[in-house]
């Protein structure tokens, strides 16, 4: 084994440094797969050409990949071989992008795998949003607990909107606001996650037709795609957030999904995922991306937004 | 308690206890590990710290207080009454804010007070910065339990340990600096513990229902044991580099 170890041919495998073989491979793996050097489509290599092409035995390279299956970067299929998952690979990408305009969180620091990050430039994107008539004419506005839309979440209660927002993790249900009903000097505290349990009223899943039919969803988002889909922290919340608002008839039939995002989070490809809730449109710190889709529950021409 | 127990089942006691009187934080729910949190009568633990004679007569003196749950109404207190103070961010992990109430309208006291607020309002203090300041007349803390004799204990405590040591290094503290502890009562360990060479033992322990003063005027001044810094929480922190440049010790 150690001779066929030390045959290594790339270079990016430096076999003087500290870092354990099975490390370097993984790394260097994983940095193909976000630059796309390995296709999405089709499985990874075989292992004998793999083992060539990195200089590494077959025990190496099993332990490589093992690191980034259980990380979520490649899955194992049974019979099928090793695939890049899609999803993860977007997200790793955005979140490299996003360390340049991303605003720490209070607990999570800049450790976007916990949280939607606030932007710099994201007083841009929400002007984008505050001029739709779709806002204008909501009453009540789901709002994602994303740190991005603190500040529209904030316009909301200022222009005494109701707004729904799930409490991080959905741990605690969610939580209904009446910007109407709190007071003016309140406003700023209970748009953010530290404040607004004080001035709400919690919902259980239960308890969501307490909050009146939902005219507008507005969502932060790890990544968007061009197609429309929201690709969040991996833990796919607001998939969850939306079907129990459908199950339970609270969703307006013609209540649309607006994202907000930084230039840097919009992904122009294709990504296969389940369909969970597809945007309608998508609002960055430059641009207004429609990204309307026909979808089988609203009559066509109400779900038109231009 | 007749007997002593280990630090382990003391924790898990309060933790019981604490379950029955904590708020939830808005990102770590109920997960004590991860927060010192508040709880059901805070506010009149900030009442009785805004009544300490440090406070009270700290002159040109500093205030530092800990991001801790527990504190957010004594931070509060503070802007109202125009008291700049100086925090650490989360895990120390941007190290030290100051926060200048003149900076905050009246209608964002409450929001400024809070950790999400607080991200808006407070000024980045390089070490370098900091140093340029007063001695600290009061520093604050939560945590998760202090015994008789001011030594605290279990989850958290050393965040606290770390940022006295720090500013102590920076010429920051001296023998006229109090500590104070803001705990609930279940919090608080009727029991002697052994302090560790890096434990601060605190002056003050400040619970809703009472205030007990405990003489410390033996502590010696704070200092970083920089052999107990690798491999810890601390070791990453950019205020580590900070104050190693600043005392020309080279990189850890």
């Amino acid at each position: 084994m150690a001779t066929r170890e030390t045959s290594a041919r790339q270079t990016e495998i430096d076999l003087a440094s500290d870092a354990p073989l099975y490390e370097q491979v993984r790394d260097r793996l994983s940095q193909m797969v976000l630059a796309r050097e390995l296709s999405d489509s089709t499985p990874l290599p075989t292992e004998p050409n793999l083992m060539e092409l990195f200089g590494v035995s077959r025990g190496t390279l099993r332990r490589a990949i093992e690191e980034l299956v259980r990380d979520g970067l490649l899955s194992a299929e049974q019979g099928r071989g090793t695939f890049v998952v899609q999803e993860e690979r977007v997200r790793r990408v955005v979140w490299q992008r996003l360390s340049e305009v991303a605003r720490p969180d209070s607990r999570f620091d800049l450790d976007l795998s916990q949280y939607v990050p606030d932007f710099a430039g994201a007083n841009l994107a929400h002007k984008r949003v505050m001029k739709r008539a779709e806002w204008k004419n909501a009453d009540v506005v789901f709002c994602a607990p994303d740190n991005s839309i603190e500040l529209l979440r904030l316009a909301a209660l200022e222009s005494g909107k109701k707004i729904l927002v799930p409490t991080y993790g959905l741990r605690r249900g969610f939580i209904f606001l009446d910007g109407a009903k709190i007071q003016k000097t309140d406003h700023a505290l209970a748009a953010t996650l530290d404040g607004m349990e004080r001035f709400g009223k919690r919902l259980g899943p239960a308890d969501l037709r307490q909050a009146g039919t939902i005219d507008l969803v507005v969502t932060g988002a790890t990544a968007v795609t061009t197609d429309g889909r929201h690709i969040g922290g991996g833990q796919r919340y607001l998939a969850l957030e939306w079907m129990m608002m459908k199950q339970l008839g609270v969703l307006s039939p013609i209540a649309l999904v607006f994202a907000v995002v930084h230039d840097c989070q919009v992904v122009d490809e294709m990504v296969e995922a389940e369909p969970d809730c597809l945007l309608d449109l998508i609002c960055t710190n430059t641009d207004e991306i429609d990204v309307w889709q026909p979808r089988d529950s609203a009559p066509t021409k109400l779900r038109r937004i231009k | 308690m007749s007997s002593a127990l280990s630090t382990d089942q003391y924790r898990e006691q309060i933790w019981a206890e604490l379950a029955k009187v904590a708020r939830p934080d808005s990102r770590f729910h109920w997960d004590f590990s991860s927060f010192i949190c508040d709880f059901i009568g805070s506010e009149k633990c900030s009442d009785r710290v805004l009544e300490l004679d440090a406070l009270k007569n700290r002159g040109n003196r500093q205030v530092f207080i800990t991001p801790d749950n527990c504190l957010e109404d004594l931070r509060y207190k503070l802007i109202q009454r125009g008291i700049p103070f100086v925090m650490t961010t989360y895990g120390i992990v941007r190290g030290f804010y100051r926060l200048d109430p003149s900076t905050i309208p009246a209608s964002d006291h409450r929001y400024a007070a809070t950790l999400d607020g607080f991200d808006r309002y407070g000024v980045s203090m390089p070490l370098v910065e900091l140093q340029k300041g007063e001695k600290f007349a009061l520093l604050v803390t939560g945590g998760s339990a202090v015994s008789n004799n001011g030594v605290r204990f279990g989850k958290g405590h050393g965040y606290f340990d770390f940022e006295w040591a720090v500013l102590s290094e920076l010429g920051l503290t001296d023998s006229s600096s109090v500590v104070a502890d803001v705990v609930h009562d279940c919090q608080f360990v009727n029991e002697v513990m052994p302090a560790e060479k890096h434990d601060v033992v605190v002056d003050w322990v400040v619970t809703p229902t009472q205030v007990m003063h405990i003489d410390q005027s033996s502590r010696q001044s704070g200092r970083v044991f920089w052999e107990l810094v690798p491999g810890t929480e601390f070791e990453q922190l950019s205020i580590v580099a900070e104050l190693r440049a600043i005392q020309n010790l080279g990189p850890l």
